[in-house]
C-alpha cells in the first residue's frame, strides 16, 4: 500500500514538475513538496530528511513528502534535484558529501554530476563532529601518543572508511594533514562495515559519528581519543579536541543541511527559510533527534553560507592533496 | 541455560502480546509478497516500509521488519519454482531445479517443500541464534576482509558444481558474468568504469536485473519462439504434495542446508545470496545422482531454500549481540532501532531484554505463521499454471519490469533487464548456461573489494592470506577441492561429469 501510495505521489510530482502550468502569482506551497534523501532509508540523511519533513508539514500544512533517490554516493539525487525546476517544490537534504563529489569528479577529469553553485543553501540542520577510536586493546591511550606513533612509523596504522572520498575518509585526511602523519586506508563499503571492521580488529582507527560508537566505548571496546568539533562532546566530556591539541585545521563534521536549486524565487526562499526556523523549535522535531543523539545546530543566511563555504573549502583542499590514486 | 529459558519464556510473554502477533503476521505476509514478487526483494520492501514502521514502538517495528525479511524467503522461492524467475535474489538457485521440478509436474512437491525446508530452517536457526549468539558473534567479526576473500574464493569453486554440461561454456559464462560485475565505481580508488557517463551506472549492475533478465525473460522468449505452445499443466490435488522419496532425498538437504547457512549468515556481507549458492554445491557434491542437478533434483530446491531461511537468523546473530550490521537488511534494522531510540550495541541483550527476546520468541512464532500461510497458497500458486501463456505471459513481463523498477526507481535497471534477456535468450539457443554468469555478477564485486582491502591492511604483502588462521584454513579447503577434481586425470576413473557427458552422449546416439 505504502508502495503504491509513495510511486503514485512520485508520479504525480514528476507530473506536475513537467507539465507545471504553474501560474506566477499562485501561494507557496499549493501542492506537494518533495525532500530529496539521495541515500536509502535507514542512513543518516533519511533518517534527518523524515523528522524535518513532518515537522515542515506541520508548519506549512501542506504535504511534504521524503523521497529516496538513491545512487553513486549520493550523486544521483543531488543530480536530480540540482537540475529540476527552481520552484521550491524538490528540496535536497545534503550531507557533507556534497561538496566532495564535484571535487572528486574534478579529480578524475570527467564531467562533474552537479557542482555546488547548483545550489540555494537553506538551512543547516544538524553538524556531528567525529571522534577518532581505536580498539581498546591497542597501546595509544592519547590522541598524542597515537600522532606521535604515526609520525615515528609512516604508513603503518590503518583505518577503515566508509568509501574513498567518503567522509569518514575526509576526517582522517584532515587529521593526517594538520598533524603531518602518514596512516595506511582501507575503504569498506559504508560506515557500518567500517565500524565492524574495526572491532573485528581489522583496522587500528576510525574517525565516526559519535551516536554509533558509543555503545562500544561504554562497553569498553573502543576507546575514544579526540574529536574533531570545535568543542568536546557532551556524552565524552573528558576526550579533548583537536583544536585543542594544536591542531585547528582538523575540524569536520558530519552535518546535514537543505538546500533547494539555484534559480529559486527570493520569495519562496524566505518562506523556506522561515518555516526551517520553527521546524527546529519544534518539541517533536528536538525528540527525534534527540533520539539519534544528533545535536540540531541550526544556522542560516549567511552564517551557513559561511559554514557551508569553509568547510566546502578545506574539503576540496583534501580531496586534491588525497588526489588522484594510482595503482602500481 | 536455565537463564536463558527464563529469557525466552519473558520473550513468548512479549511475542504472544496482540499487537506483537499482528505486527509479526503484518510482517510475515508482506514478506511474502514482496518475495513472490519478482525484483522486489527483502531490502527493497524493508526500505519501503521503514518509514511506516516509525509510527509503531520498538518491538513492533523490529518484529514486523524481521517477519518481512525472512518472509521473502518463503515467497522467494515461489516463483523461481513456477516460472523460473527468482522472486529475489537468494532465490536465484531455485530457479534451475524448481523450475524443471515444476515442468514435470511437481511444482507442488517443489513448493512444499521449499515451505517445509524453509520451516525447519528457520526454526533451528532461531534456536541456534538464541543459545549460540554472543560466541559465534566475537567469532563473526573475526572474518575480516582476508577471511571474506577466501570464503569468497570457495564460493567460486562452486561453479564446478553448477553447470550439467561443458565445462568450458560454463568457465565462459562465469567469465562474463565477473566482467559484468566489474562494471561501477572502483571502490578503492574512486575511477568510474564502464559508466560510459550513465551516473546510475556507477553503482554497477545490480543482481536482480540480471537474474530477472537472464532466468525469467529469455525464458518467456525462448517459449514464445517454440512452433508449438508448450502444454498448460493441469495440476491435479494429489500430484501437490511430495511424495515418500521426495521427502526422503529432502531430509538430509534441508538438514545441511540450515547449518550452512546460519554459519554463512553470521558472516559479514550479503551472505544470504551465497548460503544458497554454496549449498548447492554442496548437495551435488554429497549427491548419488548429481546428473540429476539441473533435471529436477529435490535436493537442489531443499538445500538452498533452507540454507537462504537459516542464513536470516544467521545473520541477526551479530546485529543483536554486537550492534553492527552483517549485511544491509540487518543495518536498515538497526537504524530502525536507532529511530526508536534504542541505541544498539554490545549490552543491548542487558538493557532492552524485552525487546531482544521478545524479537526472538517472535521468529519461532513467524515461522509458524508462516508455514500456516505459504502450504495453503501451494495450492493456489501452482494453479497459476493454468492460465493459458498468452495471458499469463505478457503479465509476468508487466511484473517483472514493475518490480525491477520499483526497487531503485531506476528506469536504467529496466534496460539492463531487458538487454539481459535478450542476451539470456540467445545464449540458451547455443546452449551455455547462464546461472554462472549470476554467480559472477554477486561474487566480482566483493571478491575484487575483499582482496584489495586484505591488501590495502597488509601494505601489498599476500602473506596476509597465510598468517591468519581462518582464512589460511579456507584457502586449504579450497585448494583441496581442487586437488580432487583433478584425481580423475591420475586415476582414470571417471566423475559424475565424463558419466553424465557419456549418459547424454547415448540419449542422442
Amino acid at each position: 500500500m505504502t508502495l503504491a501510495r509513495r510511486t503514485a505521489l512520485l508520479l504525480l510530482l514528476t507530473l506536475a514538475a513537467t507539465v507545471a502550468g504553474v501560474p506566477a502569482d499562485e501561494p507557496y506551497p499549493s501542492r506537494p513538496i518533495s525532500l530529496v534523501a539521495p541515500f536509502p532509508p535507514g542512513g543518516v540523511a533519511d533518517q534527518t530528511a523524515r523528522p524535518v519533513a513532518a515537522s515542515m508539514e506541520k508548519v506549512l500544512k501542506s504535504p511534504v513528502g521524503v523521497v529516496n533517490k538513491t545512487g553513486a554516493a549520493g550523486a544521483v539525487g543531488m543530480q536530480f534535484v540540482a537540475t529540476s525546476k527552481p520552484d521550491g517544490y524538490s528540496l535536497l537534504l545534503a550531507l557533507s558529501s556534497i561538496s566532495i563529489i564535484p571535487e572528486a569528479d574534478k579529480i578524475f577529469d570527467r564531467k562533474p554530476a552537479f557542482t555546488v553553485d547548483q545550489f540555494e543553501p537553506i538551512a543547516l540542520i544538524s553538524a556531528d563532529p567525529t571522534i577518532l577510536v581505536v580498539p581498546a586493546n591497542k597501546p595509544w591511550k592519547t590522541a598524542k601518543e597515537f600522532i606521535e606513533d604515526a609520525r615515528k612509523n609512516p604508513g603503518r596504522i590503518s583505518y577503515s572508511s566508509s568509501g574513498i572520498y567518503g567522509t569518514l575518509h575526509m576526517a582522517m585526511e584532515l587529521l593526517s594533514q594538520a598533524a603531518d602523519i602518514k596512516l595506511r586506508h582501507v575503504p569498506f563499503s559504508g560506515g557500518g562495515p567500517a565500524v565492524t571492521a574495526i572491532l573485528g580488529g581489522h583496522v587500528d582507527a576510525l574517525a565516526s559519528g559519535p551516536s554509533v560508537v558509543l555503545p562500544h566505548i561504554k562497553a569498553g571496546t573502543l576507546r575514544a581519543l579526540a574529536g574533531w568539533g570545535d568543542k568536546r562532546i557532551a556524552a565524552l566530556a573528558d576526550v579533548p579536541t583537536f583544536k585543542e591539541l594544536g591542531y585547528p585545521d582538523a575540524e569536520f563534521y558530519i552535518w546535514a543541511g537543505v538546500f533547494a536549486p539555484r534559480g529559486t524565487p527570493e520569495p519562496v526562499l524566505a518562506k523556506l527559510r522561515e518555516t526551517l526556523k520553527q521546524v527546529v523549535a519544534d518539541q517533536e522535531f528536538k525528540g527525534a533527534m534527540d533520539k539519534l543523539e544528533t545535536p540540531i545546530v541550526f544556522k542560516q543566511g549567511a552564517d551557513f553560507q559561511k559554514f557551508f563555504e569553509a568547510d566546502a573549502r578545506r574539503l576540496a583542499e583534501g580531496v586534491r592533496r588525497v588526489g588522484r590514486i594510482e595503482t602500481k | 541455560m536455565l537463564e536463558t529459558l527464563q529469557n525466552l519464556l519473558l520473550g513468548f510473554s512479549v511475542a504472544f502480546t496482540p499487537a506483537v502477533l499482528l505486527y509479526a503476521f503484518v510482517g510475515c505476509l508482506i514478506g511474502t509478497v514482496v518475495g513472490v514478487l519478482p525484483g522486489i526483494g527483502p531490502l527493497a520492501g524493508i526500505s519501503l516500509l521503514l518509514p511506516a514502521s516509525f509510527g509503531l514502538n520498538a518491538t513492533n517495528a523490529i518484529v514486523m521488519l524481521a517477519g518481512i525479511y525472512y518472509g521473502a524467503m518463503y515467497g522467494g522461492s515461489t516463483t523461481s519454482i513456477l516460472m523460473r524467475i527468482p522472486g529475489e535474489a537468494a532465490s536465484v538457485i531455485t530457479c534451475i531445479d524448481g523450475y524443471a521440478m515444476a515442468r514435470k509436474g511437481r511444482a507442488g512437491a517443489a513448493l512444499a517443500i521449499a515451505a517445509v525446508g524453509s520451516y525447519f530452517a528457520g526454526t533451528v536457526s532461531v534456536v541456534l541464534l538464541m543459545f549460540l549468539a554472543p560466541p559465534l558473534a566475537s567469532f563473526a567479526l573475526r572474518f575480516g576482509p582476508p577471511e571474506y576473500f577466501a570464503l569468497l574464493l570457495l564460493g567460486l569453486l562452486v561453479l564446478a558444481y553448477m553447470s550439467s554440461g561443458s565445462m568450458l561454456k560454463a568457465l565462459a559464462m562465469a567469465a562474463f558474468g565477473l566482467l559484468l560485475g566489474m562494471i561501477g565505481i572502483d571502490q578503492m580508488t574512486g575511477y568510474f568504469r564502464f559508466a560510459y557517463g550513465v551516473v546510475e551506472l556507477g553503482d554497477g549492475i545490480g543482481v536482480v536485473p540480471v537474474a530477472v533478465g537472464l532466468f525469467g525473460l529469455s525464458e518467456i522468449l525462448a517459449t514464445a519462439g517454440q512452433e508449438k505452445p508448450p502444454e498448460v499443466l493441469k495440476p491435479k490435488l494429489k500430484e501437490l504434495l511430495p511424495t515418500r522419496t521426495e521427502w526422503r532425498q529432502s531430509a538430509m538437504p534441508i538438514g545441511r542446508g540450515t547449518l550452512l547457512g546460519f554459519l554463512i549468515g553470521i558472516i559479514p556481507g550479503s551472505a544470504h545470496i551465497i548460503s544458497s549458492f554454496v549449498s548447492y554445491a554442496v548437495e551435488r557434491r554429497f549427491s548419488k545422482t548429481p546428473e540429476e542437478f539441473g533435471r529436477g533434483a529435490v535436493a537442489g530446491v531443499a538445500g538452498p531454500e533452507s540454507a537462504n531461511n537459516a542464513a536470516t537468523s544467521g545473520a541477526f546473530v551479530p546485529m543483536l549481540a554486537l550492534g553492527v550490521p552483517s549485511g544491509p537488511i540487518p543495518a536498515v534494522m538497526l537504524a530502525a532501532m536507532m529511530v526508536h531510540g534504542v541505541s544498539p550495541g554490545p549490552l543491548l541483550f542487558r538493557q532492552q531484554p524485552e525487546l531482544v527476546w521478545g524479537f526472538i520468541a517472535s521468529m519461532y512464532v513467524g515461522n509458524v505463521m508462516l508455514l500456516v500461510l505459504n502450504l495453503p497458497l501451494v495450492g493456489l500458486f501452482v494453479n497459476l499454471l493454468r492460465v493459458p501463456y498468452p495471458l499469463l505471459y505478457p503479465s509476468i513481463i508487466a511484473f517483472c519490469i514493475l518490480g525491477v523498477y520499483a526497487v531503485n526507481g531506476s528506469v536504467v535497471d529496466v534496460w539492463i533487464m531487458l538487454v539481459m534477456g535478450v542476451v539470456g535468450y540467445v545464449l540458451r539457443k547455443l546452449e551455455f548456461e547462464t546461472a554462472p554468469i549470476v554467480l559472477g555478477v554477486i561474487l566480482a564485486p566483493m571478491l575484487e573489494m575483499a582482496l584489495r582491502q586484505s591488501l590495502a591492511m597488509s601494505d601489498g604483502h599476500y602473506a596476509i592470506f597465510l598468517t591468519r588462521p581462518i582464512a589460511t584454513t579456507l584457502l586449504a579447503v579450497g585448494a583441496i577441492l581442487v586437488l580432487l577434481s583433478l584425481r580423475p586425470l591420475i586415476t582414470r576413473g571417471m566423475d559424475w561429469r565424463a558419466r553424465l557427458a557419456l549418459a547424454e552422449k547415448g540419449e542422442k546416439g
